[in-house]
């Protein structure tokens, strides 16, 4: 008798789970994983929003012909490999030095994190005139300092970098939170140790502060690679792209060829590859933070 | 410092000591302090000029060399911003609020609902639907940007609030993670007491859980304001009626509208900015603990 009131017992239990996770798998499928498939699918076909006939690989052999595809491949895998680098670095030396027990740590924190909550359209539109090549604030700075102004956002070597310069700012404060996390999970009494057998604190942050926050900067690293592969809005706001193509970066460019020049199929051509990308670099920075965090 | 015994220190060894590190250290604060008032600087002064350019006429926005704080104070330029483009910023503002509100009750509750299923329930598979789930977070928005377009006109949702809604209502990855997580941190023998005396599961969650962790649900909220009252992509593919947009996308519109007026435009910045900043300063600490329990940005 027990035991099948108790097996029933395990039949709700499971049902129950199931049931509170349903909404979430419902989403899930409609609108992640169900759009996943139909990408792959409209790919390999002449899809314009309405129809669909397989064409093959057509779509693919366009976009690998397209100078503009390889463009703005190029363009995003520049701004990651700046912005990555340039934004955990400065994050984790902003987090070190606030973890010194400064004073006004909060003011800080709160300071660094302000761009953060604002809206990107808000932010770029600020940065567009802070930029801006005759009046901008910047540019006046440098001229009173006897420097050229520089042409920012209108010449086509310097755009993509401004729009790094003010991704950095806008989502540094981010970055430092990840890693003060982590150094307050350093525990105080390694560095006492260390400090008693009469290590320096240059030694203490080799030896003790890098190793024990290598997990936070995989974290770090592996979140920023992410997010830095989405960027789009303050392309989109800012430069439109421009000048020329050098700010089309890859999202840019799957906006424009499926919405503004109406090739949804293309546009899910160059999804699919996106999606590849992403999976590989996850894949390879596991990998690479596996092994040195062994050492 | 404590030294081992055995060795004879004078008090005086001691005193020169202590200078020679004090004097370091008060050399290393100064460094950090200076990092980071440069730092902060540089966060504080494109806040500073935005404020300082909306309150300036028009001629003294041209003036070179400019001047940091406006001569005549032009508070009419807010007045002007908010009533370009007939008020639409005041629109603008409205359907983000009912948007993301509306989006937040549905990530509140689904998200917790799922959480507490991830973290208490057992049923099969439990884990590998969770990490499945949890890959989700990796796929930028762009790679199912198309066929959730597809969806949206299949289903007549162009231009309304079902359209900005829908898609994130159901909840998500990211919240669902962050609530398990608190889940775990409630001791197992409250929940089991509850069911000795007789409530039924969903009472428990309801009833028993919820209330426990309310700083959680307090971060929750947070994380999905932040992330639904930034989202851009999708408001942008599915609203093209001016009265629909919302402030992410609207903004573009208030741009275009003018043939650049930097003081008006500015002014619009700044009054686009004043309700998610009024929310931040009140409730710091929890966007803070969001960040560092989810690591979403």
């Amino acid at each position: 008798m027990t035991i099948i009131k108790r097996s029933q017992g395990v039949w709700k239990d499971y049902l129950l789970g199931y049931l509170f996770i349903a909404p979430n798998f419902i989403g899930f499928f409609i609108f992640l994983f169900g759009p996943i498939i139909a990408v792959i699918y409209f790919s390999f076909t002449d899809y314009n929003f309405n129809s669909a006939q397989w064409i093959g690989i057509e779509n693919y052999i366009k976009m690998f012909k397209n100078i503009g595809y390889w463009n703005s491949l190029i363009k995003t895998l520049i701004f990651v490999g700046v912005n990555v680098p340039l934004q955990s670095g400065i994050g984790l030396l902003v987090a070190i030095a606030l973890n010194q027990k400064v004073r006004y740590k909060g003011f800080f924190r709160t300071i660094f994190l302000i761009p953060w909550v604002c809206l990107p359209i808000s932010i770029g539109m600020t940065f567009s005139w802070l930029m801006q090549t005759e009046f901008g604030i910047i540019n006046q700075i440098l001229r009173s300092l006897h420097l050229s102004g520089i042409p920012w956002l209108t010449s086509q070597k310097m755009a993509l970098y401004s729009l790094i310069l003010v991704n950095t700012w806008q989502y540094l404060g981010f970055h430092v939170i990840i890693f003060l996390a982590g150094l307050q999970s350093i525990p105080n009494h390694l560095y006492e140790a260390a400090i008693i057998d009469g290590a320096t604190s240059w030694k203490c942050f080799w030896k003790i502060t890098l190793p024990l926050l290598m997990p936070a900067i995989f974290f770090d690293v592996t979140m920023n690679t992410i997010y830095t592969f989405k960027i789009f809005d303050i392309a989109f706001i800012m430069t439109s792209g421009g000048p020329g193509n050098a700010t089309s970066v890859y999202n840019f460019e799957l906006y424009k060829q499926a919405f503004t020049f109406f090739r949804p199929a293309y546009g899910c051509a160059m999804a699919v590859i996106l999606l590849l990308i992403i999976m590989g670099v996850t894949i390879l920075q596991s990998k690479f933070f596996q092994k040195k965090s062994l050492l | 410092m404590y030294l081992s015994d055995g060795i004879i220190i004078t008090p005086i060894d001691v005193y020169k000591t202590r200078r020679r590190i004090n004097r370091k250290k008060i050399l290393k604060k100064a460094g950090v302090y200076l990092f980071l008032c440069i730092i902060s600087f540089i966060y504080i002064t494109p806040f500073f000029w935005i404020l300082s350019t909306s309150l300036k006429s028009e001629t003294e926005i041209m003036r070179v060399p400019p001047t940091f704080v406006p001569q005549e104070w032009h508070f009419e330029n807010y007045r002007l911003a908010w009533q370009r483009g007939s008020g639409n910023l005041g629109l603008f503002t409205k359907n983000t609020i009912i948007v993301v509100g509306i989006i937040m009750i549905g990530q509140i509750f689904f998200c917790s609902l799922a959480g507490y299923a991830f973290a208490r329930i057992k049923f099969p598979a439990r884990d590998f639907l969770f990490f499945l789930y949890l890959a989700t977070l990796m796929i930028p928005e762009s790679v199912t940007l198309i066929p959730r377009f597809a969806i949206i006109i299949k289903m007549g949702w162009i231009d309304t609030y079902t359209a900005l809604i829908m898609p994130y209502f159901l909840g998500n990855a990211l919240g669902t993670f962050l609530m398990r997580q608190f889940f775990f941190t409630i001791p197992i023998e409250i929940e089991d007491a509850a069911r000795i005396d007789g409530a039924s599961s969903f009472c428990i969650f309801w009833k028993v859980m919820l209330p426990l962790i309310k700083p959680a649900l307090a971060t929750l909220v947070a994380i999905t304001l932040v992330v639904n009252w930034n989202n851009f992509l999708w408001p942008l593919v599915v609203i093209n009626r001016e009265s629909m947009k919302v402030l992410s996308v609207g903004m573009t519109t208030f741009r275009l509208q003018q043939t650049v007026q930097w003081n008006l435009l500015n002014a619009g910045v700044i009054i686009s900015l004043v309700p998610i900043l009024i929310i931040f300063f009140f409730a710091q600490k929890f966007f803070i603990r969001g960040i560092t329990f989810t690591g979403l940005k």
